[in-house]
C-alpha cells in the first residue's frame, strides 16, 4: 500500500491537486459562497483522474504485482489525503475569522455562510459526496471520468446553495452564528459530518472494490 | 501439476472462453515452453489481444484456466506478476514523467529488482533517464518496457504486438534483441500479424482465427505440415491460405 501511495503521489497526481488546495483560501473571502473551496479542491483531484487516464494509470498499475483492492484503496486515500489537507487549511482559516478577524466590518453584514464549525461540516459533507459520486462512479469502468464528475457538479452546487441559505429558515439562525455563543451546537454538526464523510468514503470504496475486481480492463 | 511440466512450461492456457456481444473467444488452449519464443499469430481482430488479457488478469474469461510456472494466476497473482513484464506495442504509461521518476516508482513493486541489469540495459538500448516516454520513438518506448520487464529479472514476456509500428531496421534490431533473451533463458510470447518478424525468430507458432486455435505446435511442424497440405512454403503465405477473401469475386 505505501509504495502504491508513493506511485499515487508522485507519477499520477496532477500538479493542479496542489495549485487547487489554495482555495481553501476562500475561506477568508468576505461575501463570497465559501463552501465552494471544497468543490474546486475536488476539482483539483478530478485533474488527477483525468492525466491519470491520459497517462494509462490503470493498466500500469493492474500489470503491477499488487492486489487490486490496494489499488483502489490507494486512489481514496490519495483523495482523501487532499480533502483533508483542505480540511485542515479552513479550520485553522476559521479559528483565525472566528477570533482575530472577528471583529473586522467586512464579515459583519455576511449574508452567505460564515467561517463556523457548520462550514467545516459543509466542506466534508461535499468531499463525502465526491468520494460517493465520482470517486464511485469511476471506479464502475476505470476511466470514465466526465458523467460522475457532471453528477457531482450539480448535486454540490444544489447542495452549496442550500446550505449557504439554511440558516435564513426560521430557528435555523444558529447554524451561522460566528461569535461562538452556538458553538456546542455546531461541533456537534461537525461531528455528525465526519461521522457521515467517513461512513460514505468507507461504503464507496467497498463498492468500487468490488466494481473494479469484476471490471475487464 | 507433475514437476516436469512445472519446468517444462512457463504459461500453460486451457481451455478459454470470453464472451462479449459481437465476438467469442473459444476453447483457446496452447503452452510455451520454457526458453522459447512462441509468435501468437492471426489477423487484427482474431482475439490475440483478448487472449492476453486474459492471460494477464486484465479481463476475466468466462471459462478456462491460465498458469504460469506451474500456478494458478487466479491464486497466485502478485508472485506470478513478479515474474512476467508485458509491453503493447502502442501503450505508454506516464509519457510526459521522466524515466528515471517512473523507473523509482516501479522498481519499489519488484523484490527481485536488478539496478545493474536495468543500468546494463538502459546504456545498451541507449535510452537516456531524462527523457520522458513521450520523447520516444516508437522503437525505444517498446526497448523502455523491456528493460523495466528484464530488470526486475522477468523469465517470461509477454509482447503484445510489440514491432507493430516499427520502422525495417528497429525490428529487426528487436528481433536481435529477442533471440539474444532467449540465449540467456528468457521466453516470449510474442503477438504479431507480421509473419516476416516471426519466421527469423520464432521457435513455434500458435495460430487464433476468428476467436479459435487453429493450430499451436512448433514452427518446424507447423510451416512443415502445411507445406505438405500445400498450404504455402512459409507463414505469410500459409495465414493468405486461410484467411484471404476473394474480393476480386465478390465485388465482380
Amino acid at each position: 500500500m505505501k509504495n502504491l501511495l508513493k506511485k499515487e503521489l508522485k507519477l499520477a497526481t496532477s500538479p493542479l491537486a496542489w495549485f487547487f488546495l489554495a482555495a481553501s483560501l476562500l475561506t477568508f473571502v468576505p461575501g463570497y459562497p465559501i463552501l465552494l473551496g471544497a468543490f474546486f479542491v475536488c476539482m483539483g483531484i478530478y485533474q488527477s483522474f483525468q492525466a491519470a487516464n491520459l497517462a494509462n494509470d490503470v493498466l500500469y498499475t493492474a500489470l503491477l504485482p499488487v492486489r487490486k483492492a490496494d489499488t483502489v484503496a490507494a486512489k481514496y486515500i490519495s483523495s482523501c489525503f487532499f480533502e483533508l489537507v483542505s480540511f485542515c487549511l479552513c479550520a485553522v482559516f476559521t479559528v483565525i475569522r472566528m477570533t482575530l478577524m472577528s471583529g473586522s466590518p467586512v464579515y459583519q453584514k455576511n449574508a452567505l455562510m460564515n467561517a463556523t464549525p457548520v462550514f467545516l461540516a459543509g466542506l466534508l459533507l461535499i468531499f463525502a459526496l465526491f468520494n460517493l459520486i465520482f470517486l464511485g462512479g469511476f471506479f464502475r469502468t476505470a476511466y470514465k471520468t466526465g458523467r460522475p464528475f457532471l453528477i457531482f457538479i450539480i448535486v454540490t452546487m444544489l447542495f452549496t446553495g442550500v446550505a449557504e441559505s439554511l440558516h435564513f429558515f426560521p430557528g435555523m439562525s444558529w447554524l451561522n452564528d460566528p461569535a461562538g455563543s452556538r458553538m456546542g451546537v455546531q461541533l456537534a454538526a461537525l461531528a455528525a459530518a465526519a461521522v457521515i464523510y467517513a461512513a460514505l468514503t468507507l461504503i464507496s470504496e467497498k463498492r468500487s472494490e468490488i466494481r473494479f475486481e469484476a471490471l475487464d480492463l | 501439476m507433475s514437476e516436469t511440466n512445472m519446468n517444462e512450461y512457463v504459461l500453460e492456457v486451457s481451455g478459454l472462453r470470453k464472451v462479449y456481444p459481437k465476438f467469442e473467444l473459444r476453447d483457446v488452449s496452447f503452452r510455451v515452453p520454457r526458453g522459447c519464443i512462441m509468435g501468437f499469430i492471426g489477423r487484427n481482430g482474431a482475439g490475440k489481444t483478448t487472449t492476453i488479457k486474459s492471460v494477464l488478469g486484465l479481463v476475466h474469461p468466462n471459462e478456462g484456466s491460465v498458469r504460469f510456472f506451474g500456478m494458478d494466476l487466479a491464486e497466485n497473482e502478485q508472485a506470478i506478476k513478479q515474474r512476467i513484464g508485458y509491453a503493447g506495442g502502442a501503450v505508454d504509461y506516464f509519457s510526459r514523467k521522466k524515466i528515471r521518476d517512473i523507473v523509482a516508482v516501479t522498481k519499489l513493486f519488484y523484490g527481485n529488482w536488478d539496478e545493474e541489469a536495468y543500468r546494463r540495459y538502459m546504456e545498451a538500448f541507449s535510452l537516456d533517464e531524462e527523457k520522458a516516454p513521450g520523447q520516444l520513438s516508437e522503437g525505444m518506448k517498446v526497448k523502455l518496457n523491456l528493460t523495466l520487464a528484464l530488470s526486475h529479472r522477468a523469465e517470461l514476456l509477454i509482447l503484445d504486438e510489440p514491432t507493430s509500428g516499427l520502422d525495417p531496421v528497429s525490428r529487426d534490431e528487436l528481433l536481435d534483441i529477442f533471440r539474444a533473451l532467449r540465449a540467456k533463458g528468457v521466453s516470449i510470447l510474442f503477438s504479431t500479424h507480421i509473419t516476416s518478424d516471426l519466421d527469423k525468430c520464432a521457435d513455434s507458432i500458435t495460430y487464433i482465427k476468428k476467436g479459435e486455435i487453429l493450430a499451436s505446435d512448433t514452427m518446424e511442424a507447423f510451416v512443415g505440415s502445411s507445406r505438405e497440405a500445400g498450404f504455402g512454403n512459409d507463414l505469410e503465405e500459409i495465414m493468405l491460405h486461410y484467411e484471404k477473401e476473394d474480393y476480386l469475386e465478390k465485388l465482380a
